[in-house]
């Protein structure tokens, strides 16, 4: 009986396995590096209304473990064993995700990649924030705070961490056109992690302390992790407000620090229109129409005082569930 | 008269193998292997409309399949010994990012690749000794390397990936250039396989092996009998970290950097493959066929799902609801036979 079951079986998966004809799928793969951070759902509802208004179809799949660069390399594979239209990648590394990049390219599907770059010059076109700009913008802005004087310092987040590296250079870039402020303070990183970026904070606030509070006048953080552990530490150093302080990206406690006064202005990205850019220049270039190998996505410096305007409160608050119907 | 012969012959030999306990053991597991195939045959050639069992894809899943297939080759060394061992991911990590870090010092591809092993070796050495001297329970032993393994491995890496200079190491698992086709897998899934027929070996024919099988399954009577406990569990570590080592140097293949936050999680993948293929964590069971089918299936349903589009919330259900399912299915049908 069992012996007649394993036979039955058996046939059955020759039948499933050459019934079918190979067929192209019908359908863009769209990668994030994970699916459940916020900006990641920001990121699925631009591509969705980029797909819905387009009229092409997404399937969108990231890597089972957040940030697994292993898993990712899988659903790359996955996707290129289904014959997908293209693929439209967030890479999680510059270097781990290129052959597979090429293995897809070599089977002739075109790929985008988007958010973070991948060292090929085989892609379709590179979809993302211009980071040089976004540290300008806050440079600029942290230069009218103080009137084109005083001293500044800057905590950087990870040591090679690109997109972050050109917000860092771009902001000294734009601080270096005062000569009348002094930068104290610009090598120390925080690291990935919010708890090191918080003591990298308390140990630089110790450093830069006087008599009558801070002797720096501005500060400016790359990134949401290092932003809200340097709030931190100025909150509970009771430093809070007494300084012009800058950060990147946005999360609920940052707005709220901004309505209190304990924050002056972030920059913030556009991660919907990432989304809706990404998938649109694989559409375009599946229709033969020419894409630019650099599109910027845009970022935003959001001031205090300008906080409840509609368009700072999309960018806030990105409206992704209407877009996922959730 | 000889095709009668031949005739009567075959269906003797078919039993014969039928008959032999490598297969007949492995019988519910390779069933369940079997099942998940056609099911994902069938829902993808009816929604999507393309198939899954075809070869291209058959040779990907193999590769993918390669780095927890090696670990699991030791793991299942570890668990007929009755023991467990943790610290699998973390190993894998370091030994990546040893390859990596040699690689860049500007030693030779198979030096650095030596290096990568030998540190799985080493720490697989480490758990053997913490096991046997300090009379701690290997979870315990491995729950606390697990987290040593990773801090070196993030101290060597500086809290980041190394990139590795290209060498011949990164073609181990990738996909085969259309020149090199007629090896049907990349140099890595062999070496799987003739790894895997070697730990066979060793756990059904050598001496080394029946000690394994009998520290698993009653220590104290092993003990009385005669057999080197210690040496036999430090020996079983080693192995284990060996192929941990093994591991790494094919993830380091898959990624071409070290990458010390890599891994995480990996060995509970590694453990539930073993016990699909019906290792039990009491000892003293285990097969290599088995866990070779186990980590496949585990592949097979993740890309499955993924080519089904599944979100992941769905594949994770899929997955725990099939792994107790299958060794839930094994025990009942051990019940029923014994």
């Amino acid at each position: 009986m069992k012996r007649v079951t394993a036979w039955i079986i058996a046939v059955l998966a020759l039948a499933a396995g050459t019934g079918c004809k190979k067929k192209t799928t019908d359908a863009i793969a769209v990668i994030p590096k994970g699916t459940t951070h916020e900006f990641w759902k920001s990121v699925h509802a631009g591509a969705e209304k980029a797909a819905q208004e387009l009229g092409v179809k997404i399937i969108w799949k990231g890597p089972l473990r957040e940030d697994d660069r292993e898993d990712q390399i899988k659903v790359v594979e996955n996707f290129i064993n289904m014959h997908v239209k293209g693929i439209v990648l967030a890479p999680l590394d510059d270097t781990a995700l290129v052959p597979v990049v090429t293995d897809a390219i070599n089977a002739r599907i075109p790929v985008v990649a988007f958010d973070s770059g991948i060292k090929t010059d085989d892609t379709v076109s590179f979809v993302a924030t211009d980071n040089a700009r976004g540290g300008k913008l806050a440079g600029d802005h942290l230069a009218k705070l103080l009137g084109g004087k005083g001293k500044v310092m800057m905590l950087r987040y990870a040591e090679g961490s690109a997109s972050t590296a050109e917000r860092e250079r771009g902001f000294l870039e734009a601080i270096a056109a005062h000569p009348d402020i002094e930068v104290v303070s610009h090598n120390q990183y925080g690291g990935v992690t919010t708890e090191s970026a918080f003591k990298v904070s308390e140990n630089l606030l110790t450093a830069h302390k006087g008599p009558g509070g801070l002797t720096v006048q501005g500060i400016f953080c790359p990134n949401e992790s290092t932003a809200f552990a340097m709030l931190r530490a100025l909150e509970d150093n009771g430093f809070a407000g007494k300084v012009r302080f800058i950060g990147f990206d946005s999360s609920p406690k940052m707005v709220d620090a901004m309505a209190k006064g304990h924050m002056d202005a972030t920059v913030v990205q556009d991660p919907i229109k990432m989304g809706y850019l990404a998938v649109k220049a694989m559409v375009d270039h599946l229709q033969g129409k020419p894409v630019d190998k650099r599109v910027d996505t845009g970022a935003t410096l959001i001031a205090r005082d300008a906080m409840t305007s509609p368009e700072a409160q999309a960018l806030l608050n990105p409206d992704f569930k209407r877009w996922l119907k959730e | 008269m000889v095709e009668g012969i031949a005739a009567a012959a075959a269906p003797r030999l078919a039993r014969r193998l039928w008959a032999s306990p490598v297969w007949r053991k492995n019988l519910g597991a390779a069933g369940g292997l079997v099942a998940v195939i056609i099911l994902f045959s069938v829902l993808l050639g009816a929604t999507r409309g393309i198939s899954f069992a075809d070869l291209g894809n058959l040779e990907t899943i193999f590769r993918q399949t390669t780095i927890v297939a090696f670990a699991a080759l030791g793991m299942t060394i570890v668990i007929v010994a009755g023991g467990i061992d943790l610290s699998v991911g973390a190993i894998i990590a370091l030994a990546t990012v040893v390859i990596a870090a040699c690689l860049r010092a500007g030693a030779p591809p198979a030096a650095a690749a030596l290096a990568g092993i030998a540190t799985g070796v080493g720490c697989g050495a480490l758990n053997g000794f913490l096991v046997t001297r300090l009379r701690v329970v290997p979870f315990i032993v491995t729950l606390g390397t697990m987290l040593v393994v990773r801090g070196i491995a993030k101290g060597i890496a500086r809290d980041q990936k190394i990139d590795g200079p290209k060498s011949w190491l990164t073609e181990l698992l990738a996909r085969l250039p259309a020149d090199r086709e007629w090896m049907v897998f990349p140099a890595g899934v062999w070496l799987l396989f003739l790894f895997a027929a070697a730990v066979g070996g060793l756990l059904l024919y050598t001496r080394l092996g029946r000690h394994v099988f009998a520290v698993g399954s009653n220590e104290e009577a092993a003990r009385l009998c005669g057999v080197p406990v210690a040496r036999v569990k430090r020996a079983v570590y080693v192995l284990g970290g060996l192929f941990a080592g093994v591991a790494g140097l094919m993830q380091f293949s898959r990624l071409t950097v070290g990458d010390p936050t890599g891994a995480i999680g990996l060995e509970l993948n590694v453990i539930a493959a073993v016990v699909i293929g019906g290792g039990s964590l009491a000892g003293g069971q285990g097969s290599v066929l088995g866990c070779l089918i186990g980590a496949l299936t585990m592949q097979v349903i993740q890309s499955g799902c993924s080519q089904m589009g599944w979100p992941n919330w769905v594949q994770e259900i899929v997955t725990g609801a099939i792994i107790v399912a299958a060794v839930a299915l094994d025990r009942f049908r051990h019940r029923g036979t014994a």
